[in-house]
């Protein structure tokens, strides 16, 4: 491994915190793109540019460069927005990006195709709804997720809290967001006080926060670099956090010394703690990430080389105290609960699916779009982003209620919301992300309807699986810890893992490489009919496999890459 | 059939009486009324006799006209032979014509050669130089006048047009004239400019020598014929037996450059709009081993195009001739099949009686019903049997289309590019495509043969290289502009250029943009500026970049920079212009007539330059 800083790391410092040449490269119109650099640098800011892979084999005859366009993302702590905001949102979609609203696994919103030329234009409107798109890319503590457990009024809004202001405590200071997007004051940076928390440099790689309200794992803890588990006392109040460290999902096909993780619980905090918490592990991650290599840059590898107990000191001499025993917890799945629920205070949240979290007007189906943007019209509530890529309608009124379900009715917003769909999730993949493999979002539906088909025939249609894709090994749809997990390795073929935990807490294991969709199909219908038959009552489907001996259980990351394939062919 | 071999002996006819003529004395021609033509003439009795009748009754200007006439039909043909003019002594005679692509002076310069020879003292000017208050001093004045737009001047010729239409418009008593109007009868202005100028002269109180002639896309035999007999008209009469021969048949064909129609083949042939564009803009890529077009940078050539089989089928249909093979060939190739004009629908009535046609002329709805409609739709919606020949007469020849040429010969060497965009639209619940860019578009495939025709273009010419350019050319306006920068790369130029393009959308329309890219590296290109209407809620155009960039832009001016308009004639041309006054006026803190009066300055200085379709 070389000493040498990657070239990220020497991008950031030489970028003037992160200005790098990004105003200038918003006056250069004969292109749609913007230097390397400041490819690496504009993430920062939340955006990426990408280019339309759909078009490109014919852009060079036609003496057009590559379709670019940026995808922008929001920063929502605990993906909490206000009708007034959807709407805003709603409009910018209609006339800067494609049209659609891109709900992401990480409770916000992403706008795609928005072109150069648009971009300050975006952000200004942005800006205006009181929102922004800071850090929510980049080397640094990345939005951070709350539960929404909308019938938990108070744990919630303690979670959301924490959230709320881990993500402000943790943001970037420098003007350099202001002054390219907003025209704002030129500040000339350079003194380190500009970051006090992560200096020139930031951190060796993205850093991802969430606050878990047992027993919802809705946001998928043990997949994040840093998480906090509510723990209630008998009133419902939070007297304190488990404090998890040191998941992640991302890995490379073939390189067995990256791999997916889930998180340890490292010790307890009271709530006071909680913030100096999160500032100390990030500030270590700062301190001791590795630097030189990105593909080992994360926190997770960190505390593999090092070692939870030697990392837990360190955190505990910065906060200077000791962090308590970790307190019991239990969640029980890592999912969305459809539909109606009351809230403690009489106000009532309404769960809606959305596939694959894409919010448009379907042509002959549902205008989820539309849909929404007549809710938010009516709605004195607020919106929650979910972490499985869903929107709750929450607090609302008893008296708007009737007017709410009138819309949901109207639009078909419940409509083929069948069981496994709703426990489905895709990443975005083609034509936008420029890492896909494989197909994800466009894909992951026709596949989820073959397999209900089988599903049906045996019985289980009613039955809550978790189902996960993603069109490359970077795992945005947190694929290792779903009951199935689908990863893209080229065009038409997936891997296919099993044996994942309905509640998160288990990796999964690959059962078999390559499958095209007949061969998904038919190397899932035997285990479908197996489950069937032979599984405990309420027995899982992903702990049914293990049991059954069909695929070896992984501990933890290192054993990932261990024993893998189907065991009933390596027993034969 | 019998047509040809009337027009065959004509021809003949023709070259006796040129002989003949000279050698009959004129006591002979005088007295005796029935002997014009000799025995030896290639006739039948009967035929010779009825022609006898016809041209010893002729005036001379009758018969000069007739000759011309018969000219003109063969004019390209054989050489014809040339006998020399007796010496007159000169007489003055203005040329003064109004033109935006070239025809009208391309005729001017054929009368001045004509007068010359007869014997007149041409001058030729163009309207764009005339001053009102000068107009009376040409007591000789023949006008030939183009009509543009919906109905309007020739832009170079507009100022002084609206003079002579002003109030201040001088008296004309002592002038004769004569106005050649050019024209198109695909619109509802047909010849207005031209009709407009006759009515007004005479108003003024000029006499009218000859009257006008209207001519359409198919002018020059006409043109050729009216000319002779004009010319004759303002001379004193003289023998008539000078009358024929003193035309110089050849004339139209032979000018400086070589305008025949050249065989062309398809080397390229791309779409540059993305897939997801709703525009369709073809790149055309014309090879030519040998004989290149001899073309500059501002010229554009004229295409050939043929009409859509679907549709000659259609009409064949709708006229009971879908058997007439030979018939399909002419329509496809040779004929105008869309174009609808109420002369049309005139000689439909006059052959058909269809009593819904006539009606509809009868009480001046014509006008309105052809609004939208093509000659399918005539003939479906009045259906009627026809003769061949029945529908020939309804149609006229099929003009060529030009398209501005979009390359430059010392880069792309015996190659010409184009840049063509397909016409498509519904009217009347019918799906349309415009004849020569589809064509282009649908039928038009690599490697396939076409003929192509020089249009020349003097007023839209790069000046020396030193001297800056601003152009301006949203969608197909661009493609002259390829042409310019591509020859200041190759001379090496050292004056700064100025790009304004405009189209939808940026991702799915932006025409040529890795060129750009390069032309901006390389500094053929020293600026641009863009327009997309469809990338942001409110509608962006080129002007509204003008405006934003006046400052730049008049001090480009101020500095001697030449300013390049191409392409939309209905809107964008005059939104430009608009926008260049505003600019003079903010910029230069004048008033709207003082700015409008410095946009003028440019136009007169033939800084201003436009090449609108
Ligand atoms: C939109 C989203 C997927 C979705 O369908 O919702 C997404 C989309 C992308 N992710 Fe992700 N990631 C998204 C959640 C995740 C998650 C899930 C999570 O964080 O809970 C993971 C796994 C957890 C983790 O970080 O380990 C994830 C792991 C990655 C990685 C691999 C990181 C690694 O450590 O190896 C990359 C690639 C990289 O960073 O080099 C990546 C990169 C990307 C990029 C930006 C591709 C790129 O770098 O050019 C994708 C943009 C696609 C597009 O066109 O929109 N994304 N990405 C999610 C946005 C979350 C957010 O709002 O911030
Ligand atoms: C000097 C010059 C240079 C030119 N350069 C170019 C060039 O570089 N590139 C280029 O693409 N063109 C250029 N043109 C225009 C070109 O010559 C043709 O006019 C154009 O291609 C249309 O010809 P067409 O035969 O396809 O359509 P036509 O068969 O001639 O039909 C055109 C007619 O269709 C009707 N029409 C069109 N659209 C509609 C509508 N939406 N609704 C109702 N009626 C409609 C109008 O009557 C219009 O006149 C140039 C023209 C000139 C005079
Ligand atoms: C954009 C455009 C608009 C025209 N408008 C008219 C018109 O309104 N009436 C008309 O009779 N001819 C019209 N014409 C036909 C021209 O008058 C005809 O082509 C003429 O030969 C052009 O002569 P010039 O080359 O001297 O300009 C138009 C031609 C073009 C290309
Ligand atoms: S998982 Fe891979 S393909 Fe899917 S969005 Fe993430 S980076 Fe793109």
């Amino acid at each position: 491994m070389s000493k040498e800083l990657s070239r990220n790391e020497r991008i950031k410092e030489a970028s003037g915190y992160l200005r790098g040449t990004l105003a200038e490269g918003l006056t250069d119109i004969v292109t749609g793109a913007i230097t390397e650099d400041d490819q690496q640098l504009v993430k920062f800011h939340g955006m990426y540019l990408q280019d339309d892979r759909d078009l490109r084999a014919e852009r060079t005859k036609k003496k057009l460069e590559k379709a670019y366009s940026f995808m922008i993302r929001l920063r929502i702590p605990g993906g909490v927005c206000t009708p007034t905001q959807w709407l805003q949102l709603d409009r910018i979609a209609q006339d800067y990006a494609n049209g659609t609203l891109r709900l992401t696994t990480r409770q916000t919103f992403q706008f795609h195709g928005v072109i150069k030329a648009n971009l300050k234009a975006t952000m200004k409107a942005i800006d205006t709804a009181l929102l922004d798109t800071l850090a929510a890319c980049g080397d640094v503590n990345r939005n951070v997720l709350a539960s929404t457990n909308p019938h938990q009024s108070r744990a919630h809004k303690a979670a959301l809290d924490l959230a709320r202001s881990i993500s402000e405590h943790l943001l970037p200071q420098t003007a350099a967001y202001r002054e390219i997007w907003l025209d704002g004051e030129k500040v000339v940076g350079g003194e380190d006080v500009v970051e006090p928390v992560y200096g020139r440099t930031y951190l060796p790689r993205k850093f991802k926060t969430v606050v878990a309200v047992p027993p919802s794992n809705e946001v998928d803890i043990f997949a994040q670099d840093l998480g906090f588990i509510a723990i209630l006392d008998d009133a419902g109040e939070v007297k304190g956090w488990n404090v998890t460290v040191g998941g992640g999902m991302g890995m490379t096909h073939g390189e067995e010394d990256t791999y997916p993780r889930t998180a340890d619980v490292m010790g307890f905090c009271r709530p006071e703690d909680a913030l100096a918490v999160a500032e100390a592990v990030v500030t270590v991650q700062r301190d001791w990430g590795d630097r030189t290599l990105r593909k080992h840059a994360r926190l997770k590898y960190t505390i593999e080389d090092r070692g939870l107990e030697a990392f837990r000191a360190e955190v505990e001499r910065r906060i200077g105290k000791a962090l308590g025993k970790p307190q019991p917890f239990r969640f029980d799945n890592n999912g969305d609960r459809y539909g109606w629920v009351e809230g403690e205070d009489g106000r009532s949240h309404l769960t809606l699916f959305i596939e694959n979290g894409r919010l448009r007007d379907i042509p002959g189906g549902p205008s989820l779009m539309t849909g929404f943007r007549r809710i938010a019209e009516v709605h004195d509530g607020e919106f929650r982003v979910t972490a499985n890529q869903n929107v709750i309608v929450a607090n609302v009124s008893p008296e708007k209620r009737p007017e709410i379900e009138a819309l949901v009715e109207e639009y078909g917003l419940t409509s083929h919301a069948t069981a496994l769909r709703r426990n489905a999730m895709a990443c975005v993949a083609l034509p936008t992300c420029g890492l896909a493999l494989a197909e994800s979002e466009r894909y992951l539906p026709s596949l989820v309807t073959a397999l209900e088909e089988r599903l049906t025939l045996r019985g289980l249609g009613e039955d809550e699986i978790t189902i996960r894709m993603t069109g490359c090994p970077n795992g945005c749809a947190r694929p290792y810890i779903a009951e199935i997990g689908l990863v893209g390795k080229g065009p038409g073929r997936y891997n296919l893992y099993l044996g994942g935990a309905f509640d998160g807490s288990r990796l999964s294991k690959l059962y078999a490489a390559d499958l095209q969709h007949d061969e998904i199909v038919s190397a899932l219908d035997p285990l479908f009919a197996a489950y069937a038959h032979g599984r405990k009552p309420t027995e899982r489907f992903g702990d049914f496999v293990i049991r059954s001996g069909l695929v070896a259980a992984t501990r933890n990351g290192r054993d990932f890459h261990a024993n893998t394939g189907s065991l009933a062919e390596a027993a034969e | 059939m019998t047509g040809e071999r009337f027009f065959y002996r004509l021809k003949f006819f023709k070259k006796n009486v040129s002989l003949t003529c000279s050698k009959i004395p004129r006591e002979t021609q005088a007295m005796s009324a029935f002997a014009l033509l000799p025995q030896t003439a290639p006739f039948g009795d009967d035929a010779r006799l009825s022609l006898d009748r016809v041209l010893s009754a002729a005036s001379p200007v009758q018969r000069a006209w007739l000759a011309g006439f018969l000219a003109g039909i063969d004019a390209g043909q054989a050489p014809l032979p040339r006998v020399d003019a007796p010496t007159r002594a000169a007489e003055p005679l203005t040329i003064l014509f109004a033109s935006e692509s070239g025809n009208a002076e391309r005729l001017a310069q054929d009368v001045a050669k004509l007068a010359r020879k007869g014997g007149f003292k041409p001058k030729v000017v163009d309207f764009a130089d005339l001053d009102i208050a000068d107009l009376p001093k040409h007591e000789r004045l023949i006008v030939i006048a183009a009509t543009w737009g919906e109905g309007e001047p020739p832009a170079r010729a507009a100022r002084a047009y609206a003079d002579l239409m002003g109030e201040s418009a001088p008296r004309l008593e002592r002038t004769t004239f004569a106005v050649l109007a050019l024209g198109d009868t695909a619109y509802a202005e047909f010849c207005g400019v031209g009709k407009a100028i006759d009515a007004r002269l005479a108003e003024l109180g000029a006499v009218r020598t000859v009257d006008r002639i209207d001519c359409d896309l198919d002018f020059e035999a006409p043109a050729a014929a009216w000319i002779k007999s004009t010319l004759d008209a303002f001379a004193p009469i003289q023998e008539s037996s000078d009358n024929v021969v003193s035309i110089d048949f050849g004339s139209h064909a032979s000018t400086e450059i070589n305008r025949d129609p050249v065989a062309a083949e398809i080397i390229e042939h791309v779409n540059l709009n993305s897939s997801r564009s709703d525009k369709e803009t073809v790149h055309l890529v014309l090879g030519f081993d040998g004989a290149v077009p001899a073309y500059e940078p501002g010229d554009s050539l004229e295409l050939f195009p043929e009409n859509a089989p679907i549709l000659v089928d259609a009409v064949l249909a709708a006229t009971g001739l879908h058997a007439d093979d030979t018939l399909r060939r002419v329509l496809t190739r040779e004929r105008d099949i869309t174009t609808l004009s109420v002369k049309t629908l005139e000689i439909f009535a006059a052959e058909t009686e269809h009593a819904e046609v006539r009606r509809l002329l009868d009480e001046g709805q014509a006008r309105s019903w052809i609004e939208g409609r093509q000659l399918i739709d005539l003939v479906e919606a009045f259906p009627a049997a026809l003769t061949g020949q029945q529908l020939t007469a309804l149609t006229r020849p099929l003009p060529p289309r030009a398209y501005s040429i979009a390359s430059s010969r010392k880069e792309v060497g015996n190659e010409a590019h184009l840049l063509i965009a397909a016409v498509r639209y519904d009217a009347h619940g019918r799906r349309r495509g415009g004849v020569a860019s589809t064509f282009v578009a649908d039928r038009l495939k690599t490697g396939a043969a076409t003929r192509v025709r020089l249009k020349p273009n003097k007023h839209f010419r790069l000046p020396d290289p030193s001297t800056d350019i601003i152009m301006i050319g949203p969608g197909t306006g661009i493609a002259p502009f390829r042409a310019f920068v591509q020859e200041r790369r190759a001379i090496g130029a050292d004056g700064r250029s100025w790009l304004f393009f405009g189209d939808r959308r940026y991702t799915h329309d932006f025409l040529y943009q890795l060129e750009w890219q390069d032309a901006l590296k390389d500094g053929s290109l020293t600026r641009l500026d863009l327009a997309f209407s469809r990338d942001t809620p409110q509608k962006v155009y080129v002007q509204h970049r003008i405006w934003e960039q006046r400052h730049a832009l008049v001090d480009w001016l101020d500095n001697g920079a030449q300013l390049y308009v191409c392409g939309d004639a209905k809107a964008m041309a005059k939104d430009v212009r608009a926008a260049l006054v505003a600019t003079y006026a903010d910029v230069k803190a004048l008033s709207a007539e003082a700015a409008e009066l410095a946009v003028v300055e440019l136009e007169r200085g033939r800084r201003y330059h436009q090449d609108v379709y």
